[in-house]
Order: structure tokens, then C-alpha cells, then sequence
């Protein structure tokens, strides 16, 4: 009986260690037009990065038919060690399967439950749109009502003004502008993609963040809000902060 | 008598077989889960909240046996501890060197101890932990904070025990002046470089196609 246990137990871990993912098969002449196209009006083709950038291994000259964020890695350096840091990307590093919005504590959309949170969900990888991105994107997993209220905000309507951008401005203000926000590294502006880094404590997105166009005042009142950040800031804050009126009592005395 | 001896073996026997038979299921259970990477029944409680979803991967921060040390937490908290203000260098001087008797702070776990009910920002200590050091501001030492909440320090959203370039007191007397709407609002501009005027033709695609 115990051998047939051990013997059941073996028979299923192989079951599960052998179940890694294959490579994709080889696709058909027509998506790999769709394919090209996309990648033509990219960024990266300007840039001079080409199929053999991400598909051929650097040193073996092996064809990568899915390349991981290491292939990313190799030009988007900060992108991808921020990326690796926040909820979305760590269980990544630790060396997991990665993230699925079935596992989240948060809302998400039933129907994305199974996506993978690897850099393509975010960024097609051959359009390598950012303004998708910034939003899109997003909102493709997310379902909390924070989310859900982004499009009818002040925010996101001044996004919606825009129309239809090759890239965010700076003036644009995404769902990426505030939770994977521009900052310098190194005096070069990147995007930090660690998603948890100004979450909490709040008032670090507002220095981070909103004090890019909002005053301290008005983005503590609003940003230590709950009901406020529920609505997506969708009206003026009205909270009273016992800190700053001790700070304006600091200052009389000054 | 004879009886009564063969009875008090019979019991030992039975005694035997059950042990064996506990210890050969746990052994099954534990390869089982190993096994099956189905390593969440190691844990001993509850996780906290950022740490949930990797707590599958134990050796992310146990190195076999071995105790956390901080060493471990910053290979991920490096940024949010970029400017600690209860860091080393603080207690290097000797005015507040003494003040690590009462509380080991630079130890991460003395406050951040994971598989335990958390307070908050994944800290397990009850919130007033600020008054194993600052209990003098709230009873008399600072006319300002006199009579405050012992718990209320950072769950209020004052204070913040490791960065506090957002919420200092100077900052928030520098920038509390300004207006709701800056005059400019722009955010950091991006740099793209891009070294062509035309898109290059793509380099592969037989290879795609399988040929």
C-alpha cells in the first residue's frame, strides 16, 4: 500500500515538472505579415531594433521564438529591475510562475483571471505601443472601482482630449503617469515599473507624483482620502489634516 | 500473568505500528509537497500582504535553516530604504546608539517579522512602538503633540518611520504654500532616441514560417 502511494506520488510530480510550456509553433505567413506591419510603425524599428534583436540568442545565434524580459532586459535595464521588484513582477524573480490576476487580492476581471504578467501583457511586443500601455492595458485585468471611474475623471478626460497618441506626453495623465511613474535614475528619466513603490506610504506618489502639477495642500487632502481615491479624485478635496494646520500654527510662529 | 504480558506487548506492538505509520504519513506529506511544489503547507501562518504572493518560494528569503537577516530583505527593499532615517548612520552616533537597547531597529525583523498577525505595512509590532523611544513627545516634551495617541504616529499618517523626505516637517512647510493647480503641470519628459528616418526591412522570417 505505501510503495503504491510513493509509486502514485512519483508518477504525478513527473506529471507536473514535465508540464512546462513549449515553444510556440511556427506561425503562418499571413501573421507574420500582421507581425511585421506592427513592428514597422514601432518605435523600435526606428531604432534600429530588429527581429534578430529579441529572436536570435546573443551568443548561440539559436532562434528565441519567445523571448523574456532578459531579452528586454538588454536595452530597458531599469524598466525591467523596477519590474521585478513590484507585485507584478516578483514572483518572476523568486523564480515562480508569473503573476495571474486569479491570484490578486484586488478586483480583477473575471475573464483575465488566467493572463500572465510577464512585459508582452502590458506592451505588444511588436507594436511596443505605450499609450496602450499607460491605460489600456491596465484596465484589460484591473476591476477595483478606483479603476473603474479613471475614464469619467478629470485625469482621464484630459487623457481622452489628447486623442490618440504614438506615446503618452508629459502631459498625459495615465494610469502609468501616477502608479508607474517617470523618474530619473541616474539623471536619465526612466519609468519605474515597480507598481508597489509609491503606494504606500501615500504621501511619497505625492511627491513622486502630484506635485508635478498639484500643490502639497491639495494632494495630501485628496490623496489620504479614501473616498476620494475611490472616485479616481473626481471632485476637489474637502478633508481637513490636523498636520497641516499644526505645520500653518508652526509657521505663524516663525 | 502470562496473559497479562503478552496483552502489554500486544499494546507496545500496536504503540509501534501507530508511530511508524504517523511518521511514514508525514514523510509522504512533506515529499508530496515538495514534490508537487506545493510548498504552502510549510507555512506556519498567515503571510503579509506583499510577501503573499511569493510565499511559495521559501528560499527567497531562508537560506536552508538559517535565520532572515536583512542582507535578504534588501535584495528587494534596496529603494524604499534608500533614506532610511532609523538607519545605520543614525545610530552610530553615541547620542542615540543607547536607544537600540530598547528596541534592536535595525534589525528588520525586530519589527517586520513575516508568518504573523500584522498591523499594518507588513509590521507586527502593536502600533505604538514608537513609544519604546518617543513616549516623552506626547507627555509633555512637545507642547505640539501633547497628549496625542501613543498608536498614532504613523497609522494617522504623520509620521513615517523610514522615509520621510515626502512628510517632514521642512518639506511640508517649504511646499505647503502652494497653489491646487501648479503653473506649469507637466511631468518628466522621456527621451526616445531613434537612429532612423524609415523602417528597416525585418532581418528574419523564413525562420518563423519553419523553413
Amino acid at each position: 500500500m505505501k510503495k503504491a502511494i510513493v509509486f502514485l506520488l512519483v508518477i504525478v510530480a513527473f506529471f507536473f515538472l514535465s508540464g512546462a510550456p513549449g515553444l510556440a509553433d511556427n506561425i503562418s505567413p499571413a501573421r507574420l505579415d500582421e507581425i511585421n506591419k506592427l513592428w514597422r510603425g514601432s518605435a523600435h524599428a526606428l531604432a534600429d531594433v530588429n527581429c534578430s534583436s529579441c529572436h536570435l540568442d546573443g551568443e548561440t545565434k539559436a532562434l528565441v521564438k519567445q523571448p523574456t524580459q532578459e531579452s528586454c532586459r538588454s536595452c530597458h535595464e531599469v524598466a525591467v529591475e523596477t519590474f521585478l521588484l513590484g507585485k507584478h513582477g516578483i514572483r518572476i524573480a523568486e523564480g515562480l510562475s508569473p503573476l495571474q490576476p486569479k491570484m490578486a487580492h484586488l478586483p480583477m476581471k473575471k475573464s483575465a483571471g488566467n493572463k500572465q504578467m510577464t512585459c508582452n501583457s502590458c506592451h505588444e511586443v511588436h507594436g511596443v505601443n505605450t499609450f496602450t500601455a499607460a491605460v489600456d492595458s491596465c484596465l484589460s485585468c484591473h476591476n477595483d472601482q478606483h479603476s473603474l471611474n479613471y475614464a469619467e475623471s478629470k485625469h482621464g478626460q484630459l487623457f481622452a482630449q489628447e486623442g490618440i497618441l504614438k506615446r503618452p506626453s508629459a502631459k498625459s495623465v495615465t494610469c502609468a503617469a501616477c502608479h508607474l511613474p517617470r523618474m530619473e535614475f541616474e539623471e536619465i528619466v526612466h519609468v519605474n515599473h515597480n507598481n508597489t513603490y509609491n503606494l504606500l506610504p501615500r504621501d511619497r506618489m505625492v511627491k513622486d507624483v502630484c506635485m508635478n502639477c498639484h500643490g502639497l495642500e491639495y494632494s495630501f487632502r485628496s490623496i489620504f482620502d479614501d473616498e476620494l481615491v475611490e472616485a479616481n479624485f473626481a471632485k476637489a478635496p474637502t478633508m481637513e489634516l490636523q498636520t497641516l494646520e499644526m505645520i500653518r500654527i508652526l509657521q505663524g510662529k516663525k | 500473568m502470562a496473559s497479562n504480558l503478552a496483552r502489554r506487548l500486544e499494546n507496545i506492538f500496536q504503540l509501534k505500528t501507530a508511530v511508524i505509520a504517523t511518521i511514514v504519513l508525514l514523510l509522504v506529506w512533506f515529499a508530496g509537497a515538495f514534490a508537487l511544489d506545493k510548498r504552502t503547507v510549510f507555512l506556519p501562518g498567515e503571510t503579509s500582504v506583499g510577501h503573499v504572493l511569493v510565499e511559495a518560494s521559501c528560499n527567497s528569503c531562508h537560506e536552508n535553516f538559517k535565520p532572515v537577516t536583512n542582507d535578504t530583505c534588501r535584495r528587494c527593499h534596496e529603494a524604499e530604504m534608500a533614506a532610511d532615517t532609523h538607519g545605520e548612520k543614525k545610530f552610530r552616533d553615541p547620542r542615540w546608539a543607547e536607544l537600540l537597547t530598547k528596541l534592536d531597529i535595525l534589525r528588520c525583523t525586530a519589527c517586520h517579522e513575516e508568518h504573523v498577525h500584522m498591523f499594518g505595512r507588513g509590521v507586527h509590532l502593536k502600533p505604538d512602538l514608537c513609544m519604546n523611544c518617543h513616549q516623552g513627545i506626547i507627555e509633555g516634551e512637545m507642547q505640539s503633540h501633547n497628549g496625542f495617541a501613543p498608536d498614532g504616529c504613523w497609522t494617522a499618517g504623520c509620521h513615517n518611520f523610514h522615509d520621510h523626505r515626502s512628510i517632514s516637517t521642512g518639506f511640508l512647510m517649504d511646499n505647503i504654500e502652494l497653489p491646487p493647480m501648479l503653473p506649469q503641470q507637466i511631468l518628466p519628459e522621456r527621451v526616445v532616441n531613434l537612429k532612423l528616418e524609415q523602417p528597416p526591412d525585418p532581418d528574419l522570417a523564413r525562420e518563423f514560417l519553419g523553413g
